[in-house]
Order: C-alpha cells, then sequence, then structure tokens
C-alpha cells in the first residue's frame, strides 16, 4: 500500500524535497535545520528519491555540511551521503565534487556513528580510478587502528574496508609503519575541551 | 537454540539502543504519522538483528517468537541475561534470516503493548559477525542499484510506450508490438492503458512462463467442451478479481489474462504461439477502457458468478475433474461447541437440500457463511 502511495504521488515527492531543501536554505534556526538535514538524509536512504535529490543538488548541501562545528549537522550529513554512496550514479557524482578529503576528515570525529558512515561512504566512493585517493597512509592505518577496536561495528566495518578495498601489501606495510617511524593520527579525535 | 555465539556476548548499552526523545518542534507539514526523534538511518545502523526490550519476565518467550515470526524467519534468539533491563522485565535479542523482516518487525513490535510491558524495538548490529557486515552492505549496495537501474528503465519505457501510443493506430494488435519489440515492452504497451504507475515497477521484472498445468486440465477433458472450458476458467480467476477489487483501480480480467495466456506460448514457441495468440477469442488488443464501462463489466461479471455459483460450478476453485463429493468444505469454529452447532445447521440445511427448489438458498447460505471467516 505504501509503495502505490509513494509511486503515486511521485511529481508530489519532488515538490516536498523542494520544500525541505528551500526550508534548509532559508531558516536560521539551528533545530529547523538539523530536523530538514536528517530528514533528507533518509530519504536519501530510499533508492527511489535518488533522482530528485541529485537533481536538488542535495549531494552538494551533505558535502558543506561536513566542515559544519555543529556534531549534529557532520553526522547527518555523512548519513546522508553513506546513503546517497550506495548508488553508482550518486557515488560518480561525489567523486566530481572533490568530496574525498572531507569524507576521510569525518573519521576523526568523536560519534561513532559518524565515523561508522565515513567508512562505509569511503567503502562505496573507492573505485578503481579513485583508490589512490581514498586509500592512503593514512586512511590505512586508521582503518587497522579501528579494526582492534572494542567497539564491534567499528571493528567489524574497518575489517571488511580493510579486507575488500585493500591489498595485503597495503595493509602489510601500513603495519610495519605504525610500528616504525610514520604514525599518522588520522581517526584519533581531539579531546574535549 | 545455538550455542552462543562469541559475538553474541556483548552485553554494552549502546546509544542507539536508547530511545531518544521525540521532536515536537517540527512544522505541520513535516510531521510524520508517527511523532518520532531527530535521526538518520543508514546501512549502518540497520542489522538482521533486533534486541526487544521491556518484555515482561513472565516466560513469554514463545509468544513473542511467535510475534516475531509473523514478520519473518527468526533464526536464533535469546534472552540477554546480563544486559540490565527494567524490574520485571526481560531483554531479548532475536535474529531473524533477513534484514528487511528485521526492519518489518521492528517497525510493527515497537512501542506495542505486549502482555502488559511496553515493547522497545531497537537494532542491535554489534552481534553482527564480520560476514553479517559484509553482506549487510553489499546486498544494500545491490538493492540500490537495481532499483535505480531499474526506475531509469521504466521511465524510458513508459516513454517509449507513450510515443508507440501515439504514433501507433489507435487500437494496435497484439502481433505487430510483439513482433516489433522484446517481451517486456509489448507486455508493457498492452497494459498501458490498464495498469497504473505503481503497477509498473513489477513489469521489470523477468516474467515467468506459466506452468504448464494451468490450461492443459480443461482442455484436455474431454468431458469439457469449448464454451465450459471459457467459464471455468473465469471462474478460477474470480478470486483474483475479488482481491484486485480492493484495488483503486479495477483491472478488466479479461484483458489482463490475455496478454498472460498468450506470453507462454511465446516463450517456448516464437512464431507459433504468435499466431495462436491472435487466433485466440479472447486476446482483446489493449485499448483505452473508460472507467463507466469497466464498472459495468466487472457488475456484469460478478452476476454471472454468481449465476454460475447457483449452478454450483462457481463456488470453487479446485480443477473440476471427475465426481464431486457430496459433502461441503467444513469449517473449523475454532470451539468445539461451536462446531457441533455448525454441523447440526449444516446437515438440516443438506436435508432440506434434497428438495431440488430450495437447493438455491442452501447455495448462497454456504457462500455466506464461508464469506464471514
Amino acid at each position: 500500500m505504501s509503495e502505490m502511495r509513494l509511486s503515486a504521488t511521485g511529481s508530489d515527492r519532488f515538490k516536498y524535497l523542494q520544500m525541505l531543501v528551500t526550508e534548509f536554505q532559508d531558516t536560521d534556526s539551528d533545530e529547523a535545520k538539523e530536523q530538514v538535514l536528517a530528514n533528507l538524509a533518509n530519504f536519501a536512504y530510499d533508492p527511489r528519491n535518488l533522482e530528485d535529490l541529485r537533481t536538488l543538488q542535495v549531494i552538494e548541501l551533505f558535502l558543506d555540511m561536513l566542515t559544519e562545528e555543529n556534531e549534529n549537522f557532520v553526522e547527518f550529513g555523512i548519513g546522508g551521503l553513506c546513503n546517497l554512496s550506495m548508488d553508482r550514479g550518486c557515488r560518480d557524482q561525489i567523486l566530481q565534487s572533490e568530496a574525498i578529503p572531507l569524507v576521510i576528515g569525518c573519521l576523526s570525529s568523536r560519534r561513532e556513528e559518524t565515523v561508522l558512515s565515513a567508512i562505509t561512504t569511503l567503502m562505496n566512493l573507492t573505485t578503481a580510478a579513485s583508490r589512490v585517493q581514498t586509500i592512503n597512509e593514512a586512511v590505512l592505518q586508521c582503518m587497522l587502528r579501528f579494526s582492534i577496536s572494542e567497539s564491534p561495528r567499528l571493528h567489524n566495518l574497518a575489517s571488511v574496508f580493510l579486507q575488500d578495498c585493500c591489498t595485503e601489501e597495503q595493509v602489510a606495510r601500513a603495519e610495519a609503519q605504525m610500528q616504525g617511524h610514520h604514525p599518522t593520527a588520522l581517526g584519533i579525535p581531539l579531546p574535549k575541551d | 537454540m545455538a550455542a552462543p555465539v562469541s559475538s553474541w556476548s556483548t552485553t554494552e548499552v549502546y546509544k542507539h539502543h536508547e530511545q531518544q526523545t521525540i521532536c515536537p518542534s517540527r512544522p505541520k507539514y513535516r510531521e510524520g504519522r508517527r511523532p518520532k526523534a531527530v535521526k538518520v538511518y543508514t546501512i549502518n545502523l540497520e542489522s538482521r538483528y533486533l534486541m526487544v526490550q521491556g518484555v515482561p519476565a513472565i516466560g513469554v518467550m514463545t509468544e513473542l517468537i511467535q510475534l516475531s515470526a509473523l514478520y519473518g524467519v527468526v533464526e536464533e534468539y535469546r534472552v540477554l541475561d546480563e544486559y540490565p533491563a527494567e524490574e520485571f522485565t526481560e531483554v531479548y535479542l532475536i535474529k531473524f534470516q533477513k534484514l528487511t523482516s528485521a526492519r518489518a518487525a521492528k517497525r510493527r513490535m515497537d512501542e506495542i503493548s505486549f502482555f502488559g510491558g511496553l515493547l522497545h524495538v531497537c537494532y542491535a548490529p554489534e552481534y553482527e559477525t564480520l560476514e553479517d557486515t559484509r553482506l549487510k552492505i553489499q546486498d544494500r549496495r545491490r538493492y540500490v542499484n537495481r532499483t535505480t537501474k531499474n526506475k531509469a528503465k521504466e521511465e524510458a519505457d513508459q516513454e517509449e510506450d507513450h510515443m508507440k501510443l501515439k504514433l501507433s493506430d489507435p487500437v494496435p494488435s497484439l502481433g505487430t508490438t510483439s513482433s516489433g519489440d522484446d517481451q517486456m515492452s509489448s507486455y508493457n504497451s498492452s497494459n498501458v492503458g490498464t495498469l497504473s504507475s505503481s503497477h509498473g515497477r513489477y513489469l521489470e521484472f523477468p516474467l515467468l512462463p506459466l506452468p504448464p498445468q494451468e490450461v492443459p486440465p480443461y482442455r484436455h477433458a474431454p468431458s469439457y467442451d469449448q464454451s465450459y472450458f471459457y467459464q471455468a476458467n473465469k471462474c478460477r480467476t474470480t478470486p483474483t478479481e475479488d482481491k484486485m477489487g480492493s484495488l483503486p483501480n479495477a483491472i478488466d480480467t479479461k484483458q489482463q489474462q490475455a496478454p498472460k495466456a498468450s506470453r507462454a506460448p511465446l516463450y517456448t514457441e516464437g512464431d507459433k504461439g504468435l499466431v495462436k495468440s491472435v487466433n485466440r477469442p479472447y486476446a482483446a488488443p489493449p485499448r483505452f477502457v473508460p472507467r463507466t464501462t469497466h464498472l459495468e463489466n466487472k457488475k456484469r461479471k460478478m452476476v454471472e458468478v454468481s449465476e454460475d455459483s447457483l449452478f454450483g460450478i462457481g463456488d470453487t476453485n479446485e480443477i473440476l475433474i471427475g465426481p464431486k463429493l457430496p459433502d461441503q468444505p467444513k469449517m473449523d469454529m475454532e470451539d468445539a461447541s461451536l462446531n457441533t452447532t455448525a454441523d447440526i445447521i449444516r446437515n438440516t440445511l443438506k436435508k432440506v437440500a434434497s428438495v431440488p427448489e430450495v437447493k438455491p438458498t442452501d447455495k448462497t447460505k454456504a457462500t455466506k457463511a464461508r464469506r464471514r471467516i
């Protein structure tokens, strides 16, 4: 029943999403922004909305959020990107927007949910062409640290990343580097002041 | 129940287990049907493992699992004894076979009253194994890409269909469309008048040829002539029409049936089947039918069917071969005394029914009673 409702009102859905984007841009209230952002990120979960969201340039909107001070903005923004990047079309568009450094930056968040979304997004963004950018030394070391984390979710996801996206040589080299002279601090959040 | 896996021993309370406060400050247009917290769901948060909190500790495990099983196959479950629970309640971990089942169960079971307790259901991805996590993400990626691909294709097809409808003659014959295009688009175009866009999505799945036993029993049964075959066939499809009747746009069974019937041979025999499908009398070419005509057709059909049921043909879904057993299908009233009463009534009716004039009332009574189930 719900499926029928959704598809029967395809153009209504677009108007609704447009209203959300407009409210996000027009409002001065952070609370309203958070709500709308969460709405949009959840709409990004349903693949049938992806085309509309792309048309409304929601990808750029999410990417903008990654550099915000407000941690909720970051969490919802990267959550939205995590949902969007599952689709190949969206993935390519995200890659064209120079998103990789921003996503990697989220690995250092204090919030587990943000870090998890960033790992999954990075996984989705890793292609034959983008591999050079998504998997660098710092990311590898960071994932190695996550993979021995106490948190089962972080441990699992980082292990999947290392096993599926990286080569064994890459992992071995990063392990050696970590014990050697070139440790990086990526993924270690700054203490809260 | 299997021995606890090592990953099942986690007992930490995570933030995502807590029920977040709902957001009361949404403007009207953003208010959902249910009040919800401000939260973003990603595949990381979803899981086929569900944690159910607030289950009254009165030994209702079986009932809880039965309830869960309504939404899909439950692979494993156990009480999380070591998890901090409210007094007199238990916390359960339920592992579904599929993530979609867990999603449905969470949606339906969260915040329902269960034996006097209020359930709180949340995903418990921390109980996943590494392989669970990997498969979950892979499945999700596959699903999203399949859906977007289908959507794009569907839109392209629709565009094509619109063009075709404009270009071709007002009543395109099935023969020309199916010979010119692939199966999928011929099916699309032949239904474009009757199917709404909501049905369109399903058209993208490869259509299976009908199992061979669907038609032959009627065709080869020596005791039934052609007209009876048609009638029986029609009766057989009435339940589908009843079901479809609940949909906002009723579909003419004739039209719905025509492409199906003609497609089955098309898959196997190619051109031969095509000729057959054209010859078939009720393989009506697709054309626009006004809604009033639909309603009239439906009404007429219902009258026909009820007439059939008076003759004793209409009220059966089974293949009609050989003599019919005299006894009525018995229904269970789930109570011994009710069953006895029903039996008495049935027997009385049977006695009355031995007089031929009264037979119709008996039949209508029977169908009425059945409808109440």
